[in-house]
């Protein structure tokens, strides 16, 4: 093994199509947990803001739901769900919950109550307030959220490869690699995994200041 | 330069709605049991004529805002009425209500995902205007503040100074031409130069709008300077004097007003009066050159402050031409203490006497 080189270029050009096709599955299986969690997450975040007291609670479960590890949780569900795509997403939409549900909260609280008073005395209802002055306000801490919650995501999509060949996007590559002492696969799998996740967190940083151009940035404009 | 502005702009929109009457009547608000909590109001009646400038003026926690919040019923009371040109509040449509009530805060409360020009349009874009006077209103209300439309209109308002910000807000709450404006301290939050500009600049602004203005200050000196009438509020939400600047300064209706006015509302009372309005002396043919002079819009305080700095028994009054047309002397000032004066009507035109009730009555207690 000592006269392999670390990525055998012949067999990366002769595999392009199904690496594609993984990267294609890995985007489908984090965008899926992330778009979900992401919805779950915002339901609870709204709860915990109307009713303060239960936000505690729901903060715990979603870190208890954290730190089972993901390799356990998969294995786990596999007696529940089978071998369908639940048994991948389950875990990964429940880790995206303690990422979202703190930053969706932080970006509410942070409104400032003088806007707030402001808003009400000037007569938005309470719906218009909403729309209009809550949710763009807090843009910046839930697309933080986003950010933090796609890159974990991505990362997490790999393990589910335990699950077999038809999951775990990328992290099929790592696993055979593993098991085949074969470096390059390793490296294909994970480098592009990385990549995954350093584009999507791009993304959201550009989304970002498309929709907050009245943040105040570092340079300062006009 | 905000006062040609003004003017120009001032008569396009300040005469088109006119306005309200603003009357408080046995206003009570507690919160909880207490009826000494902080904010509370005991049993408020007053009455401000329309157009007239009230201003509620007490220490911390003395109810004043809560008074004003319960204008536009951010704050609903616990007993008595709110009557907008004998209409009570608490009948109104509370949305309906707010938008024609215009509202400054200290904190101003931009919004900061908002251009300039669409915070001031908030209102209009409430109300349904369709969006080119929208902008054209916006554009014509950021002249009136002194700010050129071409340079702010989109600016955001991280990019703006203190002092901008509170003309943004000015701007904002006079959007939708309302009759009736409630300001909570809205000069507090910017330095003693920027504040004094702005007052200034905001009551030769109310000289052509003539809004009906409840203003909340904790600071006397403010609310002498801004108000046609002063409320007095001390804790437990009480009134403890209502009536035009000079006759509180004068008459301080209670050891509380006198402590709060301040051992010096004889040279506050002086800064209510000018020249102008002093009767001079002939100036002596033995007058020595060199004396002070003074402008007829010299405050009596300040030209009281250049005779006590110079060491001069007295100095010369100048005409609106510069011309000498008479003497000023220290007893002269201080005999202006003396009389009794009116000193709202030389500020805002329009506004009597009528509507200043209250405690005021009262007084006496001048010693």
């Amino acid at each position: 093994m000592s006269g392999e080189p670390l990525i055998r270029w012949d067999w990366l050009f002769a595999h392009l199509g199904p690496i594609a096709e993984r990267v294609g599955q890995h985007l489908y299986l984090a965008a899926i947990a992330v778009s979900v969690g992401f919805a779950i997450s915002f339901a609870l975040a709204a709860l915990s803001i109307r009713r303060r007291k239960l936000y505690p609670f729901v903060t715990v479960l979603a870190t208890a739901a954290y730190t089972i590890p993901s390799f356990a949780m998969f294995a786990a569900l596999v007696a529940i769900t089978g071998l369908s795509v639940f048994t991948a997403e389950i875990p990964l939409v429940l880790y995206t919950i303690v990422l979202f549900v703190p930053n969706i909260v932080a970006g509410f609280d942070s409104v400032p109550w003088d806007v707030l008073d402001a808003a009400d005395g000037m007569g938005y209802t309470p719906g218009q307030r909403w729309w209009r002055v809550e949710l763009p306000l807090a843009v910046p801490l839930v697309v933080a959220g986003l950010r933090l919650a796609s890159v974990s995501t991505i990362g997490l999509v790999t393990v589910s490869a335990i699950l077999g060949d038809s999951f775990g996007g990328l992290g099929y590559y790592i696993l055979d690699g593993y098991k085949r002492h074969f470096t390059t696969e390793i490296l294909v799998g994970g480098l592009l995994s990385i990549g995954l996740a350093v584009i999507a967190d791009l993304g959201f940083v550009l989304l970002q200041r498309l929709l907050t151009p009245w943040a105040a940035r570092r340079t300062v404009g006009g | 330069m905000m006062a040609d502005e003004a003017g120009r702009a001032g008569h396009g929109s300040g005469s088109r709605t006119g306005a309200v009457s603003l009357e408080f009547r046995g206003v009570t608000k507690r919160y909880g049991h207490s009826a000494q909590a902080r904010g509370a109001v005991n049993d408020l009646s007053l009455e401000v004529p329309a157009g007239a400038i009230c201003v509620l003026v007490g220490p911390s926690g003395c109810g004043k805002t809560t008074s004003l919040k319960m204008v536009n019923r951010l704050i609903e009371p616990t007993a008595g009425q709110i009557l907008l040109d004998g209409v009570n509040v608490l009948t109104e449509d509370v949305t309906e209500l707010r938008r024609r009530i215009g509202y400054v805060i200290q904190h101003v409360g931009l919004f900061p995902h908002l251009t300039v020009g669409r915070n001031v349009a908030v209102v209009p874009a409430l109300v349904g205007w369709s969006k080119e006077r929208q902008l054209a209103r916006a554009d014509e209300l950021l002249s009136l503040v002194g700010l050129d439309p071409a340079g702010y209109r989109s600016r955001y308002p991280f990019q703006l100074s203190g002092g901008e910000r509170q003309r943004v807000g000015v701007a904002r709450a006079l959007a939708a031409d309302p009759p009736l404006m409630l300001m909570d301290e809205p000069f507090a939050a910017v330095d003693p130069i920027v504040r004094e500009r702005l007052q200034d600049e905001f009551l030769r602004l109310q000289r052509d709008l003539a809004k009906t203005i409840l203003f909340v200050t904790h600071d006397i000196d403010e609310a002498i300077k801004m108000g046609d009438l002063i409320a007095v509020m001390e804790e437990g939400g009480r009134l403890a004097q209502f009536g035009p600047p000079d006759e509180i300064l004068a008459h301080p209706a209670s050891d509380f007003v006198a402590r709060f006015v301040g051992a010096d509302r004889g040279l506050k009372r002086l800064s209510l009066v000018t020249i102008a309005d002093l009767e001079l002396a002939p100036i002596a043919a033995s007058a020595p050159p060199g004396l002070p002079t003074f402008s007829p819009s010299t405050k009596l305080r300040d030209a009281l402050s250049v005779l006590l700095a110079a060491d001069s028994r007295g100095g010369v009054a100048l005409d609106e031409e510069g011309q000498p047309c008479g003497f000023v002397t220290v007893d002269a000032i201080a005999s202006a203490l003396a009389e009794d004066r009116q000193p709202a009507a030389t500020r805002s035109g329009g506004v009597t006497r009528q509507g200043a009730t209250g405690v005021g009555a009262a007084a006496g207690d001048d010693s």
